[in-house]
């Protein structure tokens, strides 16, 4: 008895491991495929969606993406490097987070010479 | 460097409006520069209390991008007596541009959040005004929320009353700290003697765990101040009353935040 729970117990954890890894595939599957779609490599000039980024759509994200999307919103116009300073969160985790605000078209990003700069598309584009 | 300030509450009729107006004018009667934004665009009052009926341009205008924050400010400084500045942001009561303001899109509530979180470059830093004051509609709406997340601090005013207790808590989780927020609780209209133990503990029953709530200041409703019904400003016109004395010392307690 004792045994047979012991075993139902490690193949659940094998399980949600697998579970996790397929979710984790899977959206970088999404992230691929909407690349594909639009014919680009880099989310640069990822133009062609644009959501706007209200306080409604802030507040139904998750929160690591508030946190971001909100910090760009008071620069107006920001790196990952300066989105990290006020977050006080690492450059690389800000940049896959703003890369992902890119692809849910709530933010732009625009390249100036080495430097990627991230801001909220306030043209009306409907 | 100066401070923004959200006053906002889960139901309406709380004294958002009064605590604003008399908040910005104990400000402006300490010698401060204040500014004060009416961003109750669905029931404007403060052209009413303020009585000011004609504007070179509304607060709806500057949000709509078609003037400069400055046009939309009327300089009422004198209610100071000449000791500090007291500026103020008016919507446009016009039942033409209440309709107008609550069909915009979300594109154009965007735009308007952009416009709120610049005031504190043209207003604070370019103006040197010491406070901005937002004086909000209740409940969850664009405008309000709008002003909460361009602002350092919200009050929420709250009445003892059961329904409103139960949603300011859930704004307290679901609204103000999701954009990290410092929120602090006013309790308004107070009926409780709360200088006697029997009345705290009245209170404290009411609210259930009140240790955990971040309270601010516990305000009893005032006869005199409900007859009066908006018809002056409390700070000004009474000194002496313990409306305003409260008031004092919450615009020390505020430079302490
Ligand atoms: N502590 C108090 N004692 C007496 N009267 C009060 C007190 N607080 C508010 N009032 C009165 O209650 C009424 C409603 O207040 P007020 O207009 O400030 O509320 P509000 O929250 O701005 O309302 P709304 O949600 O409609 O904007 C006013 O007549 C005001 O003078
Ligand atoms: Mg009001």
């Amino acid at each position: 008895m004792k045994k047979r729970d012991f075993s139902t117990k490690k193949s659940l954890l094998i399980l949600e491991k697998i579970k996790e890894s397929l979710e984790k595939l899977n959206q970088k599957m999404e992230v691929m495929i909407e690349l594909q779609k639009h014919g680009k490599t880099d989310t640069e000039n990822f133009a062609d969606i644009t959501a706007p980024l209200d306080v409604m759509t802030l507040l139904s994200m998750p929160d690591h993406l508030r946190k971001t999307a909100i910090t760009v919103c008071r620069l107006g116009r920001a790196t990952a490097e300066e989105v990290a300073q006020q977050t006080k969160r690492a450059r690389a985790v800000e940049s896959a987070y703003l890369n992902q605000l890119v692809l849910m078209g709530y933010l732009k990003k625009e390249r100036q010479g080495r430097k990627a700069y991230f801001y909220v598309d306030k043209e009306n584009k409907e | 460097m100066g401070k923004i300030i959200a006053i906002h509450s889960y139901k309406g009729g709380t004294g958002k409006t009064l605590f604003s107006v008399n908040l910005a004018t104990t400000f402006a009667l300490k010698g401060k520069k204040a500014c004060l934004l009416d961003m109750d665009f669905r029931a404007p009052s403060l052209h009413a209390i303020f009585k000011v009926n004609n504007v070179e341009c509304w607060l709806n205008d500057y949000l709509n991008g078609t003037c400069t924050i400055q046009k939309a400010l009327v300089d009422l400084s004198e209610i100071s007596g000449g000791k500090g500045k007291l500026l103020v942001g008016l919507a446009n009561p016009s039942t033409e541009a209440i309709r107008d303001m609550s069909a915009k899109d979300r594109k154009w509530e965007m735009r308007a959040l952009g416009r709120l979180l610049s005031l504190r470059n043209s207003v604070l830093d370019e103006m040197g005004m010491d406070y901005l004051i937002f004086d909000t509609s209740p409940g969850l709406q664009y405008s309000s929320i709008n002003a909460i997340v361009s602002a350092d601090l919200v009050f929420v005013i709250s009445t003892i009353d059961a329904s409103d207790v139960q949603g300011t808590k859930r704004m307290l989780c679901e609204l103000y700290d999701l954009f990290e927020k410092k929120t602090y609780i006013i309790l308004n209209k107070v009926l409780m003697d709360i200088s006697s133990k029997r009345g705290k503990e009245e209170l404290s029953e009411r609210l259930g765990n009140t240790h955990t709530l971040p309270i601010f200041e516990i305000v009893p409703c005032f006869c005199d101040i409900l007859k009066a019904g908006g018809t002056y400003i409390v700070a000004k016109e009474k000194p002496q009353h313990f409306f305003s004395k409260m008031l004092c010392h919450m615009t020390e307690k505020i430079n302490h935040l």
